[in-house]
């Protein structure tokens, strides 16, 4: 039997590690790495909800950056035009942003078309979102929305104060990590499973009373608004939204972080994240060495190690504790 | 008896071709009725029709009393139809044992809102015990552990039923429930079918091929032959039918 605690436990100490790094950051690095790494924490989770769709509901998405896209916008409207307005309501409104879109477009999509046909759709949907930016003049139209405020949060009994980029930053942290323990959460709830399990069989979960587009919807939907948060936390932090986040390079960014760390895993996003932030770092000096870099690397992982970096090692390390008695098991994509 | 399920003027074509032809299905409560017939009779498309894996193209279905014609397959297992399918359909990259809490957890779901979603990291206490019920009850004990998508043919069929039985139907249809298994394998699964039937009170619908199979398990017999039922009643009685003997049985 699987000792869910234990894994819960495990999985703790995993999130405990990584926070500990990013808190870090500030004391030992200077100002424009800790940006990077903002940037890298709000990628970790905008790359695991895109895995909650790969891997969990098995729906492929090319199209994730009209959810944040459409986060960030939403979030840089509400701090121009509504300056009042308490900042993690903001949040919220830019959460609910992507959710709205998700679920428009998965009713539309999930009804109508499965694998490749949909992966096409979202891409064409989300060209779409980012075609309309660029020809708003509310939206900024190419030169996007600029001057975006940091905020302050008052919380009645005391005044959090992030116009500074540190305390941003440690803001990012504390966000993405609540993020990401709520889609932990999910994913390893009744729901989660019964998404995984559709994903294995779907006329079997049919044939369990269930229906598979509303759950399917679910993850969609769940999904949409944490890409869309991701992009409305983002926004105070860059103090610009640019119609370039809600375009097709930015979707493909959070597929890149799944396959180099492995999809099978639910830090793979993570690993795949933060290697990708390092790569960028190393190469900052030399214009496009960062994507030759990034292409071979991907093109390795998916020839020589189809399951990420973090598929490989565990593939690695159940082969050494089986090597004395019996042959390795066949490679599966169960949950760690 | 009352009749638990009944199927009145059932038609069925794919395209131009028509599998089913004014069908009249009756099933009694608790009686394990077992349909036969040829390749191509139509047999599983009647399962198919009556358990909403595919919409009828005419003709009524009513079960326990009410029409679940325009109901999807899921909208009939949670009036209590159960069924499985002729290639055992699990869950391949879980355990066993998730296969079966996933199908007692998604029993539950409707009383349980958003801590469905989100309240739980692991099954609760209850549902897990309830999946070791059903491993004891099935004999799943040495393959429970097992990554679902390994297990033998003939366990994995065993780890589907158990899944069917988690949904507490009142009706379970089984297609072809021992295709593919070996004489001493088949005989077994009888016993555990009878076994169930007795301990949750099942009324039963199987399609067969094996004739030990089919009159272990028959209390009713009905014979499919190109979309039409030429005959239906006790197992003796259908045996010794001329036309039965003629288009099926006399071929054996």
């Amino acid at each position: 039997m699987i000792d869910y605690r234990a894994r819960f436990r495990s999985n703790l100490a995993i999130a405990a590690c990584g926070l500990a790094a990013f808190a870090v950051v500030p004391f030992v690095a200077n100002s424009g790495l800790m940006f990077l790494a903002g940037l890298v924490a709000i990628n970790i989770v905008f790359g695991m909800s895109w895995n909650l769709l790969f891997s969990g509901a098995g729906l492929l998405s090319f199209g994730h950056a009209m959810f944040f896209g459409g986060g960030a916008y939403a979030m840089a409207l509400v701090s121009l035009h509504w300056p009042g307005l308490p900042f993690l309501l903001g949040l919220a409104i830019g959460a609910g942003a992507g959710a709205l879109i998700a679920l428009v477009f998965g009713v539309i999509a999930l009804r109508r078309a499965s694998g490749v046909y949909f992966a096409v759709l979202t891409l064409v949907f989300s060209e779409l979102i980012h075609l309309v930016i660029t020809k708003t003049t509310f939206l900024g139209r190419n030169d996007g929305l600029v001057g975006i405020p940091r905020p302050t949060i008052e919380t009645g009994l005391f005044t959090l104060d992030l116009t500074s980029a540190t305390a941003y930053y440690y803001f990012i942290v504390v966000a993405m990590a609540c993020a990401a323990f709520a889609l932990w959460c999910f994913q390893n709830s009744p729901a989660g499973r019964l998404i995984q399990a559709i994903r294995q069989d779907n006329l079997r979960t049919a044939f369990l009373g269930t229906s598979i587009f509303g759950w399917q919807l679910t993850a969609f939907v769940l999904s949409g608004a944490l890409a869309a948060f991701c992009g409305a936390v983002m926004v105070p932090f860059t103090q610009i939204a640019s119609p370039e986040i809600a375009y097709w390079t930015v979707s493909t960014q959070p597929i890149l972080f799944t396959l180099l760390g492995g999809a099978g895993n639910f830090w793979g996003p993570a690993v795949g994240a933060i290697l990708f932030g390092a790569i960028d770092y190393g190469t900052r000096a030399m214009h496009g060495l960062s994507e030759i870099t990034v292409g071979t690397l991907l093109l390795l992982v998916v020839l020589l190690i189809p399951g990420g970096l973090l598929g490989f090692l565990q593939h690695r390390r159940q082969k050494k504790r089986r090597k004395p008695t019996e042959p390795a098991p066949k490679r599966t994509e169960a949950q760690p | 008896m009352t009749a638990i399920l009944e199927a009145r003027g059932l038609t069925k074509a794919y395209g131009s071709v028509r599998v089913l032809e004014d069908v009249d299905f009756d099933l009694q409560d608790g009686e394990a009725h077992v349909v036969i017939g040829p390749n191509g009779a139509g047999k599983t498309t009647l399962f198919r029709c009556l358990s909403g894996e595919t919409r009828i193209n005419g003709g009524t279905i009513r079960f326990a009393g009410e029409d679940v014609s325009g109901l999807t397959g899921a909208q009939r297992v949670k009036r209590g139809i159960g069924r499985t399918f002729q290639v055992a359909r699990i869950f391949p990259s879980m355990s066993a044992f998730e296969n079966l809490i996933v199908a007692i957890e998604t029993r539950e779901r409707t009383h349980q809102g958003l801590r469905f979603t989100f309240g739980y990291i692991a099954p609760r206490r209850a549902v897990v015990a309830e999946a070791e019920r059903l491993v004891t009850e099935l004999g799943l004990e040495d393959t429970v552990d097992d990554v679902a998508g390994t297990l033998s043919h003939g366990d994995k069929k065993r780890l589907e039923l158990a899944m069917c039985l988690a949904l507490k139907p009142r009706l379970l249809m089984l297609d072809e429930p021992t295709a593919g298994m070996s004489p001493s394998d088949r005989a077994e699964a009888v016993r555990l079918i009878t076994r169930v039937r007795d301990s949750y009170g099942l009324s039963l619908l199987l399609t067969e091929h094996d004739m030990e199979v089919v009159f272990g398990l028959a209390t009713r017999l009905t014979v499919l032959h190109h979309g039409e039922i030429i005959a239906s009643g006790q197992p003796e009685a259908v045996r010794a039918d001329p036309r039965v003997r003629e288009v099926y049985l006399g071929q054996h």
